[in-house]
């Protein structure tokens, strides 16, 4: 097919509309765009804030699936638009709506607040308890130690785990797939001494304990990271270190 | 000057999507398993304390119709039980090898194995006491 047939065909993309200077309640507007076979949704919302509507808001940046500031709910599913092709979802209607769990601030701009407090509240940075200096050289690593956490360094808090966990959206308190994730890259990364001032909240009822496996954080997760996994096993070590702290002696290896 | 709009909350989420409603019948697989144990429970309870006629008037009750079909529904939550969480052990008890992990397909089929050997066990012990 020549890219001019395939321009003159159309979908239609049903977009969630909220501006609240403007409007009591929010609504579905429904308009007509070009089909390419090689568009993914942001792009037909770029040609639609470039053409029809300059008001239409929502959050991009990179269009590669590195940056995760374009997560949006695509017929009903937390997706990075940049990778949700148009083709995928033919012939359509497309439904895009903002990520599920989160106010909205206008159109698909979500309130990120929330989540930006609790991956702070986790300390997701290196914690030493006595910084070696420089001329010591770096904290050396062996790569099955990297291979330990690696996975879940691969977080672009794109947030579309959050979109997906039913528990996140009814527990307000919930720290959630992406921060817990990020705890526990840091809690299993060897040069890391923070475990201590992480565990008290990763290890609330808040934490860890507020997840019920759902597990669609992980099937959601376009970096393949895993959240679901990493809160499983800090709750096996959190189970680990509470059976073991009635031993009158820490076994090799479990040391904390 | 009117603010954002707040997050919503949905009551029936777990009616949108069979990634979900699976994950529901999951959790709501443990009741069954739970009450088939206290049934259980309660035969040899009635077996010590009202002897062997009153066990043997009880498995009766056990073998009728009726019940046939609730073992078959309980049976199949007990598959869905067991199934749904060996295909997520992986993900909670990762195992590493010479620095390497395990793949996830090869921990799930060590459960299904081990299942398949306790079966097995039961089976001998229930066929040699019969």
């Amino acid at each position: 097919m020549t890219s001019e047939a395939t321009a003159t065909r159309t979908v239609t993309l049903e977009v969630f509309r909220y501006h609240p200077e403007r409007d009591d309640a929010p609504s579905f507007q429904s308009y007509e765009v070009p089909y390419r076979e090689e568009w993914v949704v942001l792009d037909a919302l770029n040609w639609l804030k470039d053409e029809v509507d300059g008001t239409l808001s929502y959050r991009w940046s990179c269009r590669m699936g590195v940056c995760g500031s374009c997560g949006m709910m695509v017929n009903g599913r937390p997706r990075l638009t940049c990778n949700a092709f148009l083709r995928e979802f033919m012939p359509g209607p497309i439904r895009v709506e903002p990520l599920r769990g989160f106010p909205v601030e206008r159109d698909m701009v979500t309130v990120l607040d929330d989540f930006m407090g609790k991956l702070t509240d986790v300390k997701p940075w290196m914690i030493r308890e006595q910084e070696q200096p420089v001329e010591e050289g770096e904290y050396r690593q062996t790569p099955s130690q990297l291979a330990d956490f690696k996975q879940f360094s691969m977080c672009i808090n794109c947030m579309l785990c959050y979109a997906a966990c039913p528990v996140y959206e009814h527990e307000d308190e919930f720290i959630g797939p992406a921060a817990l994730a990020l705890a526990q890259r840091y809690n299993l990364d060897s040069r890391d001494q923070g475990n201590a001032q992480r565990q008290e909240l990763i290890w609330s009822d808040e934490g860890i304990w507020d997840c019920t496996f759902v597990g669609e954080c992980s099937a959601v997760c376009p970096k393949h990271v895993d959240p679901a996994g990493a809160i499983q096993q800090a709750k096996v070590e959190a189970t680990n270190s509470f059976f073991l702290s009635f031993l009158p002696f820490t076994p090799p290896g479990m040391g904390r | 000057m009117p603010g954002p709009l707040p997050r919503q909350k949905s009551n029936t989420w777990w009616n949108q999507r069979w990634a979900y409603r699976i994950v529901l019948l999951r959790e709501l697989s443990s009741v069954a398993v739970a009450a088939y144990v206290v049934l259980l429970l309660l035969l040899l309870v009635s077996q010590v304390r009202e002897g062997e006629g009153a066990f043997a008037s009880h498995v009766d009750v056990l073998t009728s119709p009726l019940l046939w079909i609730v073992h078959l529904v309980i049976l199949a939550f007990a598959q869905l039980h067991s199934s749904t969480w060996f295909a997520l052990t992986p993900k909670a008890l990762p195992l590493k090898l010479g620095g390497r992990r395990v793949p996830d397909a090869l921990i799930t089929a060590g459960a299904y194995g081990a299942w398949l050997a306790v079966s097995a066990v039961v089976l001998v012990i229930v066929l040699v006491v019969a």
